[in-house]
């Protein structure tokens, strides 16, 4: 008897029925799709993507060359050469990162003692070289003045937590 | 008739269903398979080795990108081993922290798994809406972490940072607004905590969903069911762990069998299959799905009234905060020397398991001393799972070789490491 | 002073962390324990230094003793217990180590021992993870002590370890401390530089950042570098360093432990010349001239060039005709084959000796002149005559084992022609003119005869029949006898004079009449190396017997139609740099092998051939003890250069000769002979040259330390020190008042036809009659001889 009623259900296509109910419903329902770029989904401020060095507000470069970022990145990505500058302090002369080597850790932020090198929560940037995978200090620089103040609302915000 | 001869194809390694980078040699004789021979090593990058050629904390990074669909599980392992050879305990917190992210990590890796399974196998559907959860789980993660998949989050000692009083929430645009823009932020009104809790809710009725999809499916279940048996005597002498081991019914679980972090006290139930076929390693991770789900309800109430601290306060090996480091001269030295050299490990040597979402996921280190391990070996779940791929699709169709290897849940990145 | 008894060692057995060790008595805690590889925190202590017991980081717990004590000045004793990690003995380097970083300021960032750094290390293996300091901290003014040293006195700690290397091995007490408590300070006392040869030192000693390397300071980090064993190239003594390399380049030197030679440390010409590695003036690619403008060619075209240059000297003049003149600091293996290659074109004119100027004497001296005594058991000899030496200078490490002689109680004489500032007390010293050095050795020589009755050789009896003993002359004579371990030490003044092999004969007789050794220190780092490999006219490898050639001064004396030149500068490397311009100018041919190109060498070359100077290049060197050291490259070589056997190599195939097939450096090394032959033999000479009448000035044409070669020349912290003040002429207030003038006065000296205008310095340490005219700067290369007469006139 149970076979004969599976075997006639069967033939009514129920649970396929109740599958496509499940998409028919979805159909009405309000989307989950952004429309990126207009429309971009929530970011946090802990996020960890294109790499910027960061001044003090009087202009000075605050990286001191203490190479803590290169010792520490895993994936060697980081390359600094330094010296001494006219004034005396200690400084880099070069400051290059492989935006293809790098692996997004964030030990390099961690690491850094006077706040320079930091992950930025810019995630959209491209090349169109291979060679422009190497980001160097002065664009670094650059990345870090235009959007310090990003940068400076987002360590802001998550100062208690470090 | 002419005598058809048995041909050789290779599945892979750009085959979509190959999961990555398999390439899987098979000995057709018509359209069953004779011999399946998997080729493994195109996704090899010396883990292991640059794990033994750099300071311990530098690893935990690579850990993500073994089993790239269940991050923090691996980086849980290593910690772990790290914390043994340590002698040291991370705090309650943390240990609840790691539990919480652990089982949300298995919600991820199983949302893929189903969605990527049932694509492979004709359901297209499914996938859209797995991934339409992961995203959310990816939200979790780069709210606690910063990093939607490679998270860097575990620490010997606790994890880097507290989960955040505050989720990012969507912003108004012209096609989100008013009442969409709600809906859209209701969720992420509170904490992470709320985000994750509100997730955790809701997430069972999602899993209904998808069981109405499959479950009951005529074409699913005949793609599955009965399709690459193992016996559950056969399937622990392959090695098998996880849902490949419980779904030929052997109720072994670590989090119950050796209980880490927080397991001991939560609550959960471990499902185990019957008869060992494709069908009930997908039925077991279904349910996994509701009982992780469960646990992270239980973990998100404890974190709620527990505040404290999420990292031991050992400069020895923990790095102080920023703030100790840039007052305080012994904080600051240890804070270089840390970052420099790292910590040093006493000779020894451990292992460590954690019952990942594919199966028993260890971590093997021996210490000479050094700040660096001597030896580190990794247990890849999915290389034992994928030994067994001859003796699974043997006899079978062509055809079924795709549900085995989507049943297996194997990723390249562990296996070949 | 007779020899110390031999110490009997007796033992008494200690327990240490419940380990029983036996060690001997009267020694330190932490001397046992360092032998017993137990680890004891400590920052003062050193083994080469006396105990200070300042630090107090050593603290350990003793059984029954009612305090911690410092295990640095803790002797042992029979029974004892040691616990070097019980409580007491934490809580007393945590409480050391939080005092220590109290005034320490936070700039581990900044400072260059940074990941070096003794107390970094010592803070996390036994400090404690946070401060409870929270006054301010102490400042303290930096000070200036030179261009080789920088300071950062805030961060000191006060071990004193600097204070007593200058005191005690140094022997120059240029550093103290002022003030008590944390108002102490260390420094110069009065700002001014550091000048000991050895000063470099004090950087490895101090356990912090307060005392750095100022030409690599901010450069590098301690764990960018990677240590390449080599060895130093500048005194003969091969002092073993490491190169530390970044990329493949040399960023800085520092000495390898080698009892044989230089213990722990290094002098600074070593440590800071390859600095000069990456001059402006580095040949990096082979340049040929055409029709007198400098091209840069291929190394093809540029051997081809070479080739054809040495071919046609000797097709069309006959071998002798070419004159190969090397650098005293080369290879073994570049000697090795630079002989065959000159031996091959029938050319015996092969020399090393740039900067000597008697050679009458070749055939008597020994086939190789390594030290009969040798670096490491100077220091037990106990009396040392030096001869012509400023052995502080010419070679510090061996200066400094003659310091340690002298502090263990040997008495050190000289003879000298300048009176130089030693890091001992001289008991007699005979301070003439230089032409004046052979008399005062006949006179010894002349008071040993009389008293001990040896017979004196036919060459010399006459000039020692004719001496004139004085009480000093007896005196050293009788040191020399009454010692068990005596010493004549023949520097650099006395290899570069006018009659050195009368130095060398009479040294010798004297040293052979009382039984002391003769230690000979040639220029250059590796003189033995040369005469071992052939690198001399009258002997081929080994003593090997040859047709003889000219030697270094006979080749330019005697200009040549064509030269091959290798490693050195005409202008500054040679004895007469005067005579070696003229001689260079007026050949056909001139084929340079050079790592740095100076207008000496592009007026008269026509092609130069880049050569890879010392940390670059591979070859072994053989030093004044005669221990054989294969160094491998430490830095990468410089844009096209290459390692000299290299270049002989293909200049040996690109001329046709026989034998110049070999693959790699291991070819060459076993054809070269590593032993002298065994049926060698030297000849004694049957006769030497009267010496000229001494009348009138002579100079005494010392070499200044740090111009002592190419690679020292270019090293901009070395030229900046106070021994590198070259350009004056000094003369003895006599001489000085005969000539009416003063200190300051320009005064014009004049030697062969060449004048310069010098300052005029006068003092009591240069002896009448003597002009003391420096060698190898460059306000002196238009002149002659270095040893010699040389004429000066009010200006």
């Amino acid at each position: 008897m149970q076979a004969v009623t599976r075997y006639l259900r069967s033939l009514m296509l129920l649970e396929l029925l109740r599958g496509l109910s499940v998409t028919l419903r979805y159909f009405f329902r309000p989307k989950f799709t952004v429309r990126y770029p207009e429309e971009k989904t929530p970011k946090s401020n802990r996020f960890r993507g294109l790499h910027a060095l960061r001044r003090y507000p009087n202009g000075e470069e605050r990286c001191i060359a203490c190479k803590l970022c290169e010792a520490v990145c895993p994936a060697l990505a980081i390359t600094i050469e330094s010296t001494q500058r006219e004034d005396g302090t200690r400084r880099t002369t070069r400051y290059d990162i492989d935006l293809f080597k790098c692996i997004y850790c964030g030990f390099c932020e961690e690491s850094c003692p006077v706040d320079s090198i930091v992950e930025t929560d810019i995630h959209e940037f491209h090349m169109e070289q291979r060679s422009e995978s190497i980001v160097t200090k002065p664009q670094l620089l650059a990345i870090g003045d235009r959007f310090e103040a990003q940068i400076a609302a987002n360590r802001e915000r998550d100062a208690a937590y470090r | 008739m002419s005598e058809i001869r048995s041909y050789t194809m290779n599945f892979g390694p750009q085959h979509p269903a190959a999961h990555g980078v398999l390439r899987l040699v098979l000995e057709l004789d018509g359209e069953t398979v004779v011999r399946a021979d998997p080729h493994i090593g195109l996704l090899h990058r010396a883990t292991e080795k640059l794990a033994e050629s750099k300071p311990f904390n530098q690893t935990i990074g690579y850990m993500d990108r073994l089993d790239y669909m269940s991050m923090m599980c691996n980086e849980h392992a290593y910690v772990r081993a790290i914390e043994q050879l340590l002698g040291i305990e991370p705090p309650v917190r943390a240990q609840y922290i790691r539990t919480l992210y652990d089982e949300i990590t298995r919600i991820s890796n199983h949302l893929l798994w189903i969605g990527s399974n049932g694509l492979d196998l004709g359901a297209m559907t499914l996938f859209l809406y797995a991934f339409r959860e992961r995203e959310m789980i990816m939200d979790m993660y780069e709210a606690a972490s910063g990093a939607r998949m490679h998270a860097t989050y575990y620490r010997p000692g606790g994890v880097y940072r507290d989960l955040p009083d505050r989720m990012p929430r969507y912003r108004e645009s012209p096609w989100t607004k008013g009442k969409d823009l709600q809906r859209r932020n209701e969720w992420r009104e509170g904490s992470l905590l709320d985000f994750i809790e509100a997730f955790a809710t809701d997430f069972p009725s999602r899993v209904d969903e998808y069981e109405t999809l499959l479950t009951d499916n005529r074409i699913w279940k005949q793609r599955t069911v009965n399709i690459g048996v193992v016996p559950p005597e056969r399937a622990l002498q392959l090695g098998f762990t996880g849902p490949m081991l419980r779904g030929s019914g052997v109720e072994w679980d670590l989090r119950k069998m050796q209980p880490y972090a927080m397991y001991e006290h939560v609550d959960f139930d471990v499902p185990v299959g019957a008869h060992g076929d494709c069908y009930d390693r997908y039925l077991v991770r279904v349910e996994e799905l509701r009982q992780s789900a469960r646990i992270i309800l239980q973990c998100v109430d404890w974190l709620r009234a527990n505040p404290g601290h999420v990292m031991l306060k050992n400069f020895k090996v923990i790095p102080p905060t920023r703030e100790e480091m840039k007052d305080d001269m012994e904080a600051l030295i240890h804070h270089f020397k840390l970052f420099t050299e790292g910590y040093c490990v006493p000779r020894g040597e451990t292992y460590a398991a954690v019952e990942a979402p594919k199966g028993e996921f260890g971590c093997y280190l021996v210490s000479d001393g050094a700040n660096k391990p001597f030896r580190a070996h990794f247990r890849a779940p999915g290389f034992a799972h994928l030994s067994a791929m001859d003796e699974m699709v043997q006899g079978h169709m062509l055809a079924d070789v795709v549900a085995v290897i989507g049943s297996m849940d194997i990723v390249f990145g562990e296996i070949d490491r | 002073m007779s020899a110390r008894p031999e110490a009997v060692v007796e033992t008494v057995r200690i327990e240490v962390d419940g380990i029983a060790l036996e060690v001997p008595k009267n020694s330190m805690i932490i001397e046992a324990t360092d032998r017993a590889g137990i680890d004891i925190p400590r920052f003062c202590y050193h083994p080469k230094l006396s105990i200070a017991a300042n630090c107090r980081m050593c603290l350990v717990d003793v059984e029954k003793a009612p305090k911690p004590l410092p295990a640095c000045a803790t002797p042992v004793m029979d029974g004892m217990k040691v616990y070097t990690r019980s409580r007491r003995a934490i809580d007393a380097q945590h409480g050391v180590m939080e005092f220590l970083l109290i005034n320490h300021p936070l700039d581990c960032p900044i400072c260059d021992q940074g990941g070096e750094c003794e107390l970094q290390d010592l803070a996390m293996g036994y400090g404690r993870s946070v401060s409870r300091f929270t006054e301010r901290k102490r400042v303290v003014q930096d000070k200036n002590v030179g261009p080789l040293i920088q300071t950062d006195m805030t961060r000191c700690i006060h071990c004193t370890r600097c204070i007593r290397f200058l005191e005690e091995i140094a022997g120059t007490s240029e550093m103290g401390g002022v003030g008590r408590g944390d108002r102490l300070e260390i420094g110069t006392c009065i700002e001014r530089s550091i000048d000991s040869e050895l000063s470099g030192n004090i950087i490895d000693l101090c356990p912090v950042g307060a005392l750095t390397n100022k030409p690599f300071r901010y450069s590098a980090r301690a764990w960018e570098l990677t240590a390449r064993p080599s060895a130093a190239m500048h005194d003969g003594l091969g002092s073993s360093l490491y190169y530390h390399v970044r990329g493949g380049q040399v960023m800085r030197a520092v000495p390898r432990e080698d009892e044989a030679t230089n213990e722990a440390w290094l002098a600074d010409r070593d440590r800071y010349s390859h600095f000069g590695l990456y001059a402006g003036d580095r040949v990096r690619v082979p340049h040929v001239r055409d029709d007198g403008e400098w091209r840069e060619a291929t190394w093809d075209e540029a051997m081809a060039r070479a080739a054809g240059a040495l071919r046609a000297v000797v097709s069309e003049h006959g071998g002798e005709a070419l004159g190969v003149l090397m650098s005293p600091s080369a290879a073994n293996e570049e000697y090795f084959l630079a002989q065959k290659l000159a031996r091959a074109l029938g050319c015996g004119n092969i020399d090393h000796r740039l900067r000597e100027l008697d050679f009458t004497d070749d055939p008597a001296r020994p086939c190789v002149p390594q030290f009969a005594m040798p670096i490491a058991q100077m220091e037990a000899a106990d009396a040392v005559l030096l001869v012509g030496s400023n052995v502080r200078h010419e070679a510090p490490i061996l200066g400094h084992r003659v310091r340690k002689a002298w502090r263990a109680g040997a008495t050190v004489s000289a003879v000298n022609p300048l009176d130089w500032d030693f890091h001992f007390d001289l008991a007699h010293k005979l301070i003439v003119a230089p032409q004046r050095l052979v008399d005062e050795l006949a006179a010894i020589a002349s008071a040993l005869a009389s008293d001990g009755g040896a017979a004196v050789p036919d060459a010399l009896a006459e000039r020692v029949g004719a001496a004139q003993p004085d009480a000093v002359h007896r005196a050293i004579a009788e040191q020399l006898r009454q010692s068990d371990k005596g010493l004549v030490l023949l520097g650099h003044m006395a290899q570069g004079h006018f009659l050195a092999s009368w130095i060398r004969q009479l040294s010798g007789w004297i040293a052979a009449a009382s039984g002391a050794a003769l230690n000979v220190l040639a220029h250059g780092g590796n003189s033995v190396g040369a005469w071992l490999a052939g690198a001399v006219p009258h002997r081929g490898p080994a003593g090997a017997a040859v047709a003889p050639g000219l030697n270094a001064r006979a080749m330019l004396a005697e200009p040549r139609r064509g030269y091959l030149l290798w490693g050195f500068e005409p202008d500054f490397d040679t004895a007469n740099p005067a005579l070696a311009h003229s001689a260079l100018a007026g050949a056909e041919h001139v084929v340079a092998v050079a790592s740095f190109a100076t207008s000496s060498i592009a007026d008269v070359a026509e092609v130069i051939l880049p050569l890879a100077p010392w940390p670059e290049t591979e070859g072994s060197m053989v030093n004044v003890d005669g221990a054989w050291s294969e160094l491998h490259p430490a830095g990468r070589l410089t844009g096209e250069a290459r390692p000299g056997w290299k270049i002989l190599r293909r200049l040996g195939a690109e001329l046709g000769l026989e034998g110049f097939g070999q693959i790699d450096i291991g070819d060459v090394r076993r054809e070269m002979p590593t032993e002298p032959q065994p049926e060698f033999k030297p000849i004694s000479v049957a006769a030497l040259p009267p010496p000229p009448a001494a009348a009138g000035l002579y100079r005494a044409g010392e070499v200044p330390a740090f111009s002592l070669d190419p690679l020292c020349r270019r090293a901009d912290a070395l030229q900046e020190t106070a021994h590198a003040q070259s350009a004056f002429v000094a003369l003895h207030p006599d001489d000085a008042g005969r000539l009416g003038c003063e200190q300051g006065d320009a005064v014009n000296v004049s030697q062969d036809g060449a004048m310069v205008s010098l300052p005029l310095r006068v003092s009591t340490r240069v002896p009448a009659g003597t002009a003391w005219v420096r060698s190898a700067t460059c306000a002196t290369r238009v002149l002659g001889d270095g040893s010699g007469p040389i004429a000066v006139e009010a200006g």
